[in-house]
């Protein structure tokens, strides 16, 4: 048996080792992100339509996001989230205020940031209201 | 089969299982409401040159048809107001004001879009909804002695007059409807077939999600969640009017901005009310347009005027939670929630 698993390592070369631990690495990272959204809601930033990350909504920080024309500051606080501070140059995306509710959105169109809000559940591809 | 080529067989695979490339989205901010573009099953660059096109189409009809700000319809309500008659050199204006006219008829003047100086009164002509006073009831009832209506306007040899000096035309339950059929056309010209487009929650659906068709959620109007799904199939357009998106709450009282042209007040009674319209021409402006009578109407009514627009598929939720849905409606719905079945009333 030990013999046999000593054939069988060597088979396997630096470059086979390389390839198994960033796969490995790969499945703790995705198994971290993943199981650690919350059940409910959380929070999609998208930059130029391009989804950048995914917070969840329990919690209470502020994060920064470089957008084409500057940074943009948004405030998650236990469920709700807002724009705080952005270069845009009339401000409406900080003027909509709070939302908490899935499938609100917050469109920044000079800094090309747009925040959603999401459920866990999504078995539809739009809304209606 | 060597081990690393195995691994990479299986990351490689297991990237292509995680990502959704063959959707393309984006989304905008334009008629002041979100819009989302989704394309299915187009190379990227080509899903955003359609998207990018339509997003153009969208802002000129935004800049052509406001209501409030300077636009052709604040010009041609300007010289209504005067008692001016006003030439009129753009065919699509007059197209698409002989076509509200033809609505208003067809919908009982309950779809009126000649209103715009009571919803102006009610503080809805504006982007930030902060009046906290019911209107003043005389210049209301003024206004509806004087009897809005779009039969007022006359246009000949390009050449439009009014009548009444206080019609002011708002095309507001109109301008989403029209543009999603722009839409239809730009998509259809560019040859993409398969695309969801939402304007504010009025939604065309074109081809098909994939394999499956287009899956719409209907808000409940009263909780952020949907209370039911539908399948959009290819071609048809999904309309709601209801009081939980754009109203104003006066000494806790919700005032909602679709305003019954027959009392001057927003209608009350209603919460939501959702068509289904099948592929046809204007399809999606009808979408628009027919859910408003069908808010707007009394409740015995509301069931007539949907035989008379030929409306096969509603849905309509009234303020004490009880549901009238056709029976269409109902065999397409999916509910997300549990309704108490004693609510619902099939017709």
């Amino acid at each position: 048996m030990i013999k046999k698993i000593l054939q069988f390592s060597k088979l396997i070369k630096s470059g086979d080792w390389f390839v198994i631990i960033l796969f490995c690495i790969l499945i703790i990272i995705s198994a971290k992100t993943l199981w650690n959204l919350p059940q409910g809601k959380y929070l999609e930033i998208y930059k130029n339509n391009e989804m950048l990350a995914i917070y969840s909504l329990n919690q209470q920080i502020s994060k920064t996001i470089n957008g084409v024309k500057g940074k943009t500051e948004i405030i998650i606080n236990n469920g709700r989230v807002r724009f705080s501070s952005s270069p845009c140059s009339k401000k409406y995306c900080i003027h909509q205020g709070w939302i908490s509710k899935a499938n609100q959105t917050i469109i920044c169109i000079p800094n090309k940031i747009s925040i959603s809000i999401v459920g866990t559940k999504k078995a539809y591809d739009s809304i209606n209201y | 089969m060597r081990l690393n080529n195995l691994l990479i067989y299986f990351l490689i695979s297991f990237l292509i299982g995680c990502s959704d490339n063959k959707i393309y989205k984006q989304e905008n901010y334009i008629f002041g409401t979100i819009i989302g573009i989704k394309i299915y099953g187009e190379s990227r660059i080509n899903a955003e040159k359609v998207s990018n096109k339509i997003f153009d189409e969208f802002q000129r009809l935004h800049e052509l048809l406001h209501p409030w700000e300077k636009s052709i319809i604040t010009d041609i309500n300007n010289a209504i107001s005067k008692s001016k008659s006003i030439s009129i050199d753009n065919n699509e204006i007059i197209s698409i004001l002989r076509n509200a006219k033809y609505f208003e008829t067809q919908t009982q003047s309950l779809f009126n879009p000649s209103i715009g100086k009571l919803v102006d009164l009610w503080g809805f002509h504006s982007n930030d909804l902060n009046r906290d006073k019911i209107p003043n009831q005389n210049k209301i009832q003024k206004l509806i002695l004087s009897k809005l209506s779009m039969q007022s306007i006359k246009i000949k040899d390009k050449i439009l007059t009014s009548n009444n000096k206080n019609v002011q035309i708002d095309l507001g339950g109109y301008a989403k409807g029209y543009a999603l059929d722009q839409a239809k056309k730009i998509l259809v010209k560019n040859n993409v077939k398969n695309a969801l487009i939402n304007i504010g929650g009025n939604i065309l659906a074109l081809g098909r999600n994939g394999e499956k068709a287009w899956r719409v959620g209907i808000q409940n109007p009263r909780k952020p969640n949907v209370i039911a799904t539908i399948n959009l199939e290819p071609g048809w357009s999904i309309g709601t009017s209801g009081d939980y998106q754009r109203y104003i709450i006066i000494d806790d009282k919700r005032y909602s901005h679709l305003i019954n042209p027959n009392t001057g007040f927003p209608e009350n009674r209603t919460q939501s009310a959702t068509i289904l319209i099948p592929p046809s021409k204007n399809s999606s402006i009808k979408s628009d347009v027919f859910s408003k009578p069908l808010f707007i109407a009394k409740i015995k009514n509301k069931i007539n005027i949907a035989k008379s627009l030929n409306i096969n598929y509603f849905l309509i939720i009234m303020n004490d939670n009880s549901i009238f849905i056709s029976k269409s409606m109902n065999d397409k719905i999916k509910w997300e929630e549990n309704i108490d079945k004693k609510n619902i009333t099939i017709f």
